[in-house]
């Protein structure tokens, strides 16, 4: 009369689940599909099955590999640097102990910010001509000459440049997952370090962070998944420009669909992408994170 | 997200609170997950702690001149980090000529409206705040809706298709946007939704989801199952102990994911270029839009980039307490 508890989980469970097959599955069904057709970009237009063609574009174009590689550096940048400055913070925050509270909540405050915005803002900082931080550096002498340094436009190092934005807003997230995992050391490991008069470096290399390495995994998965999928900010900032400098592959993808009008080859790059990171998020969740193991 | 928030629910950080009332307690104490013994242990380490009072805690720093070095740190830090904000906010004031004016000054020379009247007043602005406040309390609504049953049934039933559902939910956060937005566009102009709020806070609710159900796992994670055992025994059906005891109890959280999915749809970009056209555009592609249709406008941009974050900072600051309580639900078990 009653239902089992395990059908009563299954009905609490069913609208989420049926909401995430027709909206998130079906479109993924849809785009691996259409990677196997020559399709024209008008509404209605011909589909022409093409197999493994739209692949074999994909992996022999230019474009593409450039635009892998330049996610992977521009993931690397983003997580290292990251780490480095919200590792710092943290530790200034733990070190400076509950006084700093009111800091830890303004240093939040970029995670509320839309990309778009941060993009834009340091678009202004950084551009030619009117940007700030060119204007400063040369008023402090430090260049010669306010534009010496083309922050988006150089090829060369444009793709520092648009990680920046990336950098400033969820630095904040980063600080926030290691300040909680610096709270959950015992004050006695580190005290009883102090008194055997271990120095700070030490301390930091051969306690603090091997007792975060579980946080330390999370934070950079769950960093790394977003920096490698980064759109909004590089396309206010560059549009992926100079000459691709800064093309990552949700731009090349995007561009490929909307721009050039080939979304065969834009969705079969997508699945590649796609498989690419379910590959390593769930090589990192499996080996390292492991959820609901600790719950 | 998720794991800065569950983190705290596990009792850790919490407990600092308690200690700090009592001056010769030891800090470190607030870390250690809050039990019967904890109220014992500080007799015994009080004396210690008094011999070496200049001393650090844990990883406090001990000496004056240290801390006073570190304080210096964390102005320079927060002043850096504050920096750009505060430029868009100040350039947000300038005259649109001095807005981009060669050498750029911090400040403004004259202190003006005109951009965000400039701003405001541009046919298609006023609206698209409608569409990004619609499209956000839509997205919010739906995920709520979904995500807190579907969290329950995960962590009170602990059944194998919840293991398998929550880990599906976690690869739905891998899913690069631009993979399924698309897809995700054409499905909706098929079902006649093209342009609507209703078909880009659907597309929102995609990212949104995962992460609420995630939060709510660890928010229903620190119920007792007592409270709702005892609720079935005085005759309350299961959907009914869920819904006058359990949530009740985890409206803390309910409030925090709220807020999450509600920012995750006010500040998105892809699927609202993707998706809408004029009639349901957001605020985020207005902003993006200044810059092709109508040149470089960069004194408007900063000031509609000023208007569109400031109600969600200070919503952030408002409810700040609210975030607070919802986080430390969890060290209140017990």
């Amino acid at each position: 009369m009653r239902i089992s508890d395990r059908r009563f989980a299954l009905y609490l469970m069913a609208p989420a689940g049926l909401f995430l097959a027709v909206f998130v599955a079906y479109p993924l069904f849809r785009l691996v599909a259409d990677s196997f057709f020559k399709i024209s970009p008008m509404a209605g237009g011909p589909r022409d099955f093409v197999g493994l063609d739209n692949y074999v574009r994909a992996f022999t174009s230019e474009a593409f590999m450039g635009a892998g590689w330049r996610t992977l550096a521009y993931t690397l940048v983003v997580v290292t640097l990251e780490f480095a400055l919200g590792l710092g913070m943290a530790l200034l925050f733990t070190t400076l102990g509950r006084k700093s509270e009111v800091w830890r909540t303004v240093f939040l405050y970029p995670l509320m910010i839309a990309p778009i915005v941060a993009g834009l803002l340091w678009k202004f900082l950084m551009i030619d001509n009117f940007g700030l931080i060119g204007t400063l550096l040369h008023q402090a002498g430090i260049l010669q000459n306010p534009n010496q340094i083309g922050w988006l436009s150089n090829p060369d190092i444009v793709l520092f440049s648009v990680a920046v934005p990336d950098i400033w807003l969820t630095t904040s997230f980063m600080c926030l997952v290691l300040f909680a995992g610096l709270q959950n050391i015992p004050g006695d490991l580190i005290e009883a370090a102090r008194l055997d008069g271990a120095k700070a470096p030490t301390l930091l290399f051969r306690i603090i962070l091997p007792l975060l390495r579980p946080v330390i995994a999370v934070a950079l998965v769950v960093r790394g998944i977003d920096a490698a999928r980064a759109f909004d900010t590089i396309l206010i900032q560059t549009n992926g420009g100079p000459q691709s400098a800064s093309e990552t592959m949700s731009l090349l993808i995007y561009r490929t669909m909307i721009r050039f009008g080939d979304p065969g080859l834009a969705s079969a790059m997508g699945t590649i992408y796609l498989l690419a990171m379910l590959g390593v998020a769930f090589f990192a969740v499996a080996t390292i994170w492991r959820p609901g193991k600790d719950n | 997200m998720s794991i800065a928030e569950t983190r705290p629910t596990g009792g850790g950080t919490t407990g600092g609170n308690s200690a700090g009332e009592l001056p010769h307690r030891p800090r470190h104490t607030g870390v250690v997950p809050a039990g019967p013994n904890n109220g014992q242990e500080a007799p015994t380490t009080a004396g210690n702690n008094r011999r070496r009072r200049h001393h650090a805690e844990g990883l406090e720093a001990g000496k004056r001149s240290t801390r006073t070095l570190l304080w210096i740190l964390l102005a320079a830090a927060m002043v850096l980090y504050a920096f750009p904000f505060l430029y868009l906010l100040f350039t947000s004031f300038k005259t649109p000529i001095d807005t981009i004016a060669v050498p750029p000054t911090i400040l403004p020379r004259e202190w003006t409206l005109e951009n965000y009247t400039n701003a405001l007043g541009r046919s298609g602005v006023l609206a698209s705040f409608i569409n990004s406040a619609q499209t956000a309390i839509i997205s919010t609504l739906l995920s709520l809706v979904l995500a807190v049953p579907a969290a329950y049934g995960i962590t009170r039933y602990k059944t194998p298709s919840g293991r398998v559902f929550i880990m599906a939910a976690l690869v739905t956060r891998m899913v690069p946007p631009v993979a399924i937005g698309i897809p995700l566009a054409s499905m909706m102009a098929t079902a006649g939704l093209a342009d609507t709020p209703i078909a880009l806070s659907i597309a929102h609710t995609t990212i949104s989801l995962p992460l609420s159900i995630w939060l709510m796992s660890s928010f229903f994670e620190a119920v007792p199952q007592d409270l709702e055992e005892a609720a079935t025994v005085d005759g309350c059906s299961r959907l009914g102990a869920l819904w006058r005891v359990v949530i009740p109890v985890v409206s803390g959280g309910i409030a925090v994911t709220a807020i999450f999915a509600f920012l995750a749809s006010w500040n998105e970009f892809l699927f609202a270029l993707l998706m809408t056209a004029i009639r349901s555009q957001t605020t985020p592609v207005v902003i993006a839009n200044f810059q092709t249709q109508f040149g470089l406008d960069w004194g408007s941009m900063t000031a509609l980039a000023a208007v569109y974050s400031i109600p969600v900072i200070l919503l952030t600051l408002l409810l700040q307490r609210k975030i607070v309580a919802g986080m430390t639900l969890g060290a209140v078990k017990g």
